[in-house]
């Protein structure tokens, strides 16, 4: 295998796990801008995403996949977001008054319960519907297939959606303005807890996308799936400069490529956490807000 | 009437109260109990649970058929986790009523948590830890504490060879690629096979690790497959085998995969899918439907839990709750005393004989080999020399 090939085809490995971080990294990203709160349930409503998607497959066998598949998006997505404002409702808004690390302890508590529900419905690895044609396309030596282009475009398309939504809607405008100041915004007559649900909605809804995308690639799901791309998710949110949109798409992207050209070119494949991370901290020394991040001093 | 009505209370009261004295008085019947330390919860904990399922059988048929002499099972969840196995170990030999350990289940467990239940000469045997050192560490000059490690597995020297002897001589591979999953367990048996491939003459052009919980490993796989070899090997468990089989042939990996026996797994298969096909694991002694001996315990075990699959572990933990049973039973409730028992034990049992060798470990050495066909893992007899 030459050179180039072997380099192309892992930044196709590493843009299509990057953009399965960037969505996920998107519900960390807004949810702190809005409320200055990391929200440690999100690896959980990336599970239950995964698990809601399996289920709506499981539920119509019959249908041609792009319909099943669009089905499943969107019931997945709606569920989950409804279950964010659940607990957003619950577990958070109680603690808005209460010190910082309050919500964030609430946040854990959240993800152990939700991880643990699903553990007692099921234990094991459940296979998820291989829905997808699976179609392999060889260029020579470098090859793409099917699962990589549809994660790659549905993500591009849903970040590009979001993208719009913010910049170019009234509701778009009225979440920047409860992320920017939340009580003027409230003076300006902003309804900001709604807004405030709907943050969490547009996360979860995302996360609960990304859940599908990432179990479509990996064929499996898992009561305690989430907890890595999470973590990782997490990190693509601190990279890009948490609290910035466009900051978490570049940085899960980032993070995803320079995970997989680490496994490919370091002499030791598993070094390629040491290799993702310390792009992480060299960045966060030159630019402490993150790459995109803005240059304030009570954020982070 | 009321008045009646009060006097039949306080009646019972007394009543109540004296039977109770009485009970209190009595000699106490002393509690023997055998500790249980698996992974109950984790990225395992099917396995786990599985084996506390098998476990608890053996007990309740032990109960009900000696109500006399009732043994209590205590569980500990050691969650794959070495320092919580530690933990888990130190609160097992606290207790002094407990005459027997079955446990851990990872190999990276039992290896530390072996010492503190050897410390206190509390008698231990694993139903699934196949790391060799977990034994051999008994004879080193520095153990200055009783021997009392057993396992009735088989190890991962008798599987390395085996699986190198068919990779090698039945399949004629001569490039072989090695992944593991850097546990005790995992890169131990990838040490194992690497080093019987070698002395047979055959080249390892990889042998590199992944991490545990890590669930993208296409880009280590494009890795691998650029050095061209033959076959690939990997040491570790079912949880990242699946998905590492189902990526490797997502990539275009045409070759032979050889797996070890953590792998032999019913979720190995859902999770990779038609990708598993062709694939082969080799597993320790003998799983259930192909033992003789076994056929009246997975009956017993479906009838117990209607619709619960069988593990591939589970006969090994009711072999296992059997051992300490019968050496209970025989010569009472004292560590000491089950220990020697257990040394000389010749038990005929769901695994066919177990009997310990020195180290403590079973002297039934049987690797069985699977191929994946149809979605089903078909024994391959040896000598047949399949095709790759």
């Amino acid at each position: 295998m030459n050179l180039l090939a072997n380099i192309l085809e892992q930044l196709i490995n590493g843009l299509t796990l990057g953009s399965i971080y960037a969505l996920v990294a998107l519900g960390y990203t807004m949810v702190y801008g809005i409320l200055l709160m990391i929200n440690f349930a999100h690896s959980e409503i990336f599970m239950l995403g995964a698990f809601a998607g399996c289920g709506v497959l499981a539920l119509v066998p019959g249908l041609p996949w792009p319909i099943a598949l669009a089905l499943a998006f969107v019931l997945a997505m709606v569920a989950c977001g409804f279950t964010a404002i659940t607990i957003e409702k619950l577990a958070y808004k109680p603690l808005r008054k209460a010190p910082r690390l309050a919500p964030l302890i609430s946040a854990i508590g959240v993800s152990i319960v939700l991880q643990n529900a699903m553990f007692l419905f099921h234990d094991d690895f459940l296979g998820f519907p291989s829905v997808l044609p699976l179609r392999r396309w060889e260029f020579g030596q470098f090859a793409v297939s099917s699962i990589q282009i549809i994660i790659l475009v549905s993500s591009v398309s849903l970040m590009g959606a979001l993208w719009l939504f913010v910049n170019h809607s009234r509701l778009g405008k009225a979440i920047r303005a409860c992320s920017q100041d939340r009580d003027a915004a409230e003076l300006m007559g902003i309804p900001v807890n709604r807004m405030i649900s709907l943050t969490f909605f547009i996360g979860a809804s995302l996360g609960a996308a990304a859940g599908i995308l990432y179990s479509l690639y990996y064929g499996s799901i898992k009561y305690n799936m989430g907890f890595v791309p999470g973590m990782k998710a997490f990190t693509a949110a601190v990279l890009g400069g948490i609290g910035n949109i466009p900051g978490a798409m570049l940085g899960g992207l980032l993070l995803g490529v320079s995970e997989s050209l680490g496994t490919a070119f370091l002499p030791q494949a598993s070094w390629k956490d040491v290799f993702a991370f310390a792009i992480l901290i060299i960045v966060l020394i030159v630019r402490p807000s993150g790459l995109l991040g803005e240059r304030t001093a009570e954020k982070v | 009437m009321l008045n009646r009505a009060r006097v039949v209370f306080v009646k019972s009261w007394v009543i109540f109260l004296a039977v109770g004295l009485i009970a209190a008085c009595q000699p106490k019947v002393k509690t023997v109990k055998i500790a249980v330390g698996l992974p109950l919860t984790g990225d395992i904990a099917s396995l786990g649970q599985g084996l506390r399922r098998a476990i608890e059988m053996a007990v309740a048929e032990h109960n009900a058929a000696n109500p006399a002499n009732p043994v209590e099972l205590v569980s500990f969840d050691d969650r794959s986790d070495p320092k919580e196995a530690v933990s888990v170990a130190n609160r097992i030999v606290a207790d002094r009523s407990v005459v027997g350990v079955i446990g851990h289940f990872n190999s990276g467990c039992s290896i530390p948590a072996s010492r503190v239940y050897a410390q206190n000469s509390l008698p231990m045997i694993s139903p699934a830890s196949s790391n060799p050192e977990l034994t051999k560490q008994q004879l080193s000059p520095q153990w200055t504490y009783t021997k009392c490690v057993f396992r009735v597995n088989t190890t991962d020297n008798v599987q390395g060879s085996f699986g190198a002897d068919f990779i090698t001589q039945t399949l004629g591979m001569k490039k072989i690629a090695v992944i593991h999953d850097k546990t005790s367990y995992g890169q131990g048996v990838a040490e194992e096979f690497r080093n019987q491939v070698e002395s047979r003459g055959s080249k390892i052009v990889a042998f590199e690790g992944l991490q545990v919980g890590d669930r993208d490993f296409r880009s280590l796989l494009t890795r691998v497959k650029a050095l061209s070899p033959d076959a690939l090997y990997f040491g570790g468990m079912f949880s990242e085998g699946g998905i590492l089989v189902r990526q490797a042939r997502d990539i275009g990996f045409k070759g032979a995969i050889l797996l070890p026996e953590a792998n032999y797994d019913e979720a190995l298969l859902r999770v990779a899918g038609p990708a598993a096909e062709g694939a082969y694991v080799t597993f320790l002694g003998s799983p259930p439907e192909l033992l003789d001996s076994a056929k009246d315990f997975v009956a017993r075990y479906h009838e117990r839990y209607p619709g619960v699959e069988l593990k591939s572990y589970d006969h090994y933990g009711y072999e296992t709750a059997q051992i300490f049973l019968d050496a209970i039973d025989a010569v009472g409730p004292d560590r000491q005393k089950v220990l020697t028992f257990i040394r000389n034990i010749k038990h005929d049992g769901v695994l066919g004989q177990t009997a310990f060798d020195e180290k403590g470990d079973t002297l039934n050495k049987t690797i069985t080999l699977f191929q994946v066909k149809g979605g089903k893992f078909v024994p391959v007899p040896v000598t047949d020399k399949p095709k790759a």
